[in-house]
């Protein structure tokens, strides 16, 4: 993980952290392996910052500019320019938003455990997993599961040909219908 | 397994197993009174509590109580065709009591917490001198040990979780890829929805023909 600064363009960066110690970030071998298992923070630094102080920041840096060169109004590229400066010296008085998800992986099952539901930081660690790992993680589903636990010829077969199970009761479902039908 | 497919069809496919897998433990807990078993575990306590959440398409019921299952509004919405996306689970079994909700599509768990651990209360003797303050680093080396077992009881904890519901969904498997499934299950299940009796003795002896019985006790 590299923390992220002031100066880097990226607005939000995610790396490995030592788990409960989101700001260690350079690890050692004791720090990630515990028996067989692998443990990580997950953490994700982002900017955030407030957009109304953002805009009243860059209003006062375009009329500053405006009155120093005594000109009424800014070419694209300047103002592109100026909210890149603004930006970076807003950041320069704040900190970024640190979040950190513990991840946990048990090499003799060969099962990664992640302790958040949200998409966006799954998806996140799941490519942050296989650049640094080499490892395509697949989320855990009935189907995933049904593997690891192994089924029978038999069971395969039924698997392969199952369909979902309905208690739907006609009447319950579409009561509109069925009166429709009944006074034709 | 469907082999034809892609991974990603073959995953999506079968999302729906995951909801069944709900809807059979919800069953069986009211069947067999909130006491289920499995081979490893032998009996334990599952039942539905806090939440649980059925749809269809984008229509959604969520039930909020101590037994949402028992809810007349539950078993109507399985009749309009709804399914469990997720439910509250509380389990009993060995020392540990939590709860849970089981998302019956990724089979993920949320909201699961250790149970707390007592502190073990501090010898008092009278004679004894005053504890000697302690340094500094040793106060830090001692919160990264507590976060490290926080850390340790958490993953230990949700590993013997998963291996319940796993060993759960083994047995659901079992019976579901069984002609049992159509033969006693599903009956017994359009029985339960509709408010009439089941007969949970003859379930139970058709069910133990297919899954293995639970361990007796030591």
């Amino acid at each position: 993980m590299k923390p992220l600064e002031p100066e880097d363009e990226e607005p939000e960066r995610s790396g490995w952290s030592k788990i409960g110690e989101p700001f260690v970030v350079d690890l050692t071998h004791e720090d990630v392996f515990f028996n067989e298992y692998v443990n990580l923070g997950f953490r994700t630094d982002r900017w955030k910052l407030s957009p109304s102080l953002v805009k009243k920041a860059l209003r006062d840096a375009e009329a500053a500019y405006l009155e120093k060169k005594g000109r009424e109004k800014l070419s694209r590229t300047e103002k592109s320019e100026l909210k890149l400066m603004v930006t970076k010296k807003l950041r320069r008085a704040a900190d970024p938003a640190t979040r950190v998800v513990d991840v946990s992986w048990s090499l003799n099952e060969g099962v990664v455990r992640f302790f958040s539901h949200a998409t966006k930081p799954g998806t996140q660690m799941m490519d942050l997993f296989k650049k640094t790992f080499g490892l395509t993680l697949v989320p855990e589903s009935p189907y995933t599961l049904a593997e690891r636990i192994g089924l029978d010829k038999a069971q395969k077969t039924a698997w392969s040909d199952m369909e979902m199970t309905s208690l739907a009761d006609r009447a319950a479902r579409r009561p509109e219908l069925d009166y429709a039908a009944e006074e034709e | 397994m469907t082999s034809d497919l892609n991974m990603a069809d073959r995953i999506e496919l079968r999302r729906f197993v995951g909801r069944e897998l709900l809807l059979w433990l919800w069953l069986e807990s009211e069947l067999f009174e909130a006491t289920l078993s499995t081979k490893e575990h032998g009996s334990f306590g599952l039942w539905l509590e806090g939440r649980l959440v059925l749809d269809e398409g984008k229509e959604s019921t969520t039930i909020k109580g101590t037994s949402p299952g028992l809810h007349r509004e539950a078993k109507e919405s399985l009749l309009r065709g709804k399914t469990p996306e997720r439910a509250g689970i509380h389990l009993s079994f060995g020392d540990h009591e939590c709860t849970l909700t089981l998302r019956g599509e990724t089979l993920a768990f949320g909201g699961l917490l250790p149970p707390k651990k007592e502190k073990e209360p501090e010898a008092l003797t009278l004679d004894a001198p005053p504890p000697r303050p302690k340094k500094k680093r040793k106060e830090e080396n001692a919160d990264a040990i507590l976060a490290d077992d926080a850390f340790y009881d958490r993953i230990y904890f949700a590993r013997d979780v998963e291996a319940l519901t796993t060993a759960l969904y083994r047995d659901f498997l079992a019976l579901r890829l069984s002609p049992a499934w159509d033969k006693t299950v599903v009956p017994a299940m359009k029985a339960w929805v509709a408010g009439k009796d089941v007969d949970a003795g003859r379930y139970r002896t058709a069910r133990s023909r297919v899954i293995p019985s639970a361990r007796t006790g030591p």
